[in-house]
């Protein structure tokens, strides 16, 4: 099968959140050989960005989002074995994500979380009503190049600022790259915490940290 | 009983109270705590914001319990606290609640998902929220199950209040609006939501929080198409920002009024406000009902 049909089919199954048929698919990839980059890129890859956009769209709703995550997560542990040699091009990132100290609205989090494993990233989410010095603390810990930090509410969006203000203080600011989420960030606010960037969807959260 | 004349008596639209974590902050109390715990640790703030609200002209104004089932305290380690958190909130608004005007038992929701998000079922969620009900229902005219996003936690609420109490229940959805109508994040449909809401045994149907008052004018609309029982409508005071350390909401009080007024005429027969309405916003949703 030549890889742009298994990728075509690849994105159908993951639409259709069918799993047995995308680890079907992932599992033959391997066996015939194929191009498994361009399967993650063009087949699982394509296949979760049209889930988002789905979502964004009001056309899937949250457990059809989190299904289909949770499909791709498992569809790159088989393939990944086999991309070693690639490892270095297919590991986008390290990033650490969490909702802030005060704040327990996890789902925008959780969403961007899945989204950003499911494009290659190395995720690692803290979960909710994190404190600052902690998301800093492992950030370092796993030598994340990006920050990711999530409020609701504009009582907890400071505790936003206070993660970039600890890498000021400990002199590691330029380590980080730091993005925003939640309902209430703005560019403006972004711009006050001298943060990297922010986005409105979890469709544009992969954009944003694709392009920092 | 009070609420069900009101309910019976076409020529009156009750009046209900606005957002309570705005006005905790604006009296000067650091975030990041639930606000539920201020019932122990700062009674006066809370009376005071109850009163603000009775004063301004809501009909009823409900207990500072949102967040003080059994599994949201967990996910505060708060759950050995359960008993005194609800206790008290029945004594502070018992405290100041004029004469002729209703204690509404509030119930928001778990903070836990059913799979394949989380690991709830609805027989977790009725023995949470029973626990809490069996505090409040000593002190409390009515129910009020609010910012409910999964029609199976609504489920487990209703049912946990019907094993212990007869009081009546206003049941509020949460609803996100798209290109095909309005649904909960969870996927269920206004209709759907509306049926099971109604055959559990639920009073009165509504939604609050999320969509702002403009928005909730084509969403009553769609309520008045689908049932005939009374409708609870409690909108966001548009999407807050934050400049320097203070919150603005950018929508103004006369507007939010507005929005409301058409509602009522929409036939909405109880109105209030969700996360940033004030004790002003209700003042001015009194005046022009009046």
């Amino acid at each position: 099968m030549s890889n742009e049909k298994l990728n075509g089919e690849i994105l159908e199954a993951i639409v259709n959140l069918d799993k047995e048929k995308a680890l079907e698919l992932a599992n033959r990839a391997i066996a015939e050989g194929l191009n498994l980059l361009e399967v993650v890129e063009h087949g699982f890859g394509a296949g979760i960005r049209k889930i988002g956009e789905l979502w964004d769209e009001g056309e899937i709703f949250l457990p059809e989002l989190m299904l289909g995550g949770n499909i791709m997560q498992e569809a790159m542990e088989l393939l990944l074995p086999h991309l070693k040699e690639h490892s270095e091009t297919f590991n986008r990132g390290t990033i650490v994500i969490a909702t802030i100290e005060g704040d327990i609205h996890s789902i925008g989090k959780t969403i961007v979380g899945t989204m950003l494993s499911a494009n290659g990233y190395n995720v690692h989410d803290l979960g909710a009503d994190v404190p600052a010095e902690k998301i800093v603390d492992e950030a370092i810990k796993v030598n994340a190049n990006i920050i990711g930090v999530s409020a609701l509410l504009t009582t907890t969006m400071t505790g936003q600022k206070k993660v970039v203000d600890i890498l000021k203080e400990r002199n590691i600011r330029s380590k980080f790259k730091v993005i925003l989420g939640g309902a209430p960030v703005s560019r403006k606010w972004v711009e006050e915490c001298g943060a990297d960037g922010y986005a409105d969807s979890a469709v544009d959260a992969v954009k944003l940290v694709k392009e920092l | 009983m009070l609420f069900n004349e009101w309910l019976k008596d076409d020529t009156k639209t009750i009046l209900f109270d606005g957002g309570m974590g705005s006005e905790i902050i604006k009296r000067g109390l650091k975030p990041g705590k639930l606000p539920d715990l201020l019932n122990i640790e700062e009674p006066n703030v809370i009376s005071s914001i109850h009163q603000a609200y009775y004063e301004a002209g809501s009909d009823m104004v409900q207990s500072n319990t949102f967040g003080s089932s059994y599994l949201n305290l967990k996910n505060h380690k708060l759950e050995e606290r359960l008993e005194e958190i609800n206790q008290k909130a029945l004594e502070i608004i018992d405290s100041i609640r004029p004469i002729d005007h209703l204690i509404v038992g509030d119930i928001g929701p778990s903070g836990v998902f059913k799979p394949p998000i989380g690991n709830a079922s609805i027989d977790k969620w009725q023995s949470s929220f029973k626990k809490q009900v069996e505090i409040l229902t000593s002190g409390v005219d009515l129910w009020h199950v609010e910012t409910i996003s999964d029609i199976d936690e609504m489920r487990a609420a209703i049912r946990a209040i019907k094993e212990v109490s007869y009081k009546p229940i206003i049941s509020s959805m949460t609803y996100k609006k798209t290109k095909r109508g309005f649904f909960t994040i969870m996927g269920d449909s206004l209709e759907k939501c509306i049926d099971i809401q109604i055959n559990e045994g639920a009073d009165v149907v509504g939604t609050n929080c999320t969509l702002g008052s403009n928005e909730m004018i084509d969403l009553m609309s769609e309520f008045k198409n689908l049932t005939d029982k009374p409708v609870s409508i409690k909108p966001n005071a548009g999407k807050p920002r934050l400049e320097g350390t203070r919150t603005i909401y950018d929508q103004t009080v006369q507007e939010f009024a507005r929005d409301i007024i058409k509602i009522i005429n929409l036939g909405a027969k109880i109105v209030g406000g969700c996360c940033g309405t004030t004790p002003q916003t209700i003042q001015e949703i009194k005046k022009k009902m009046d």
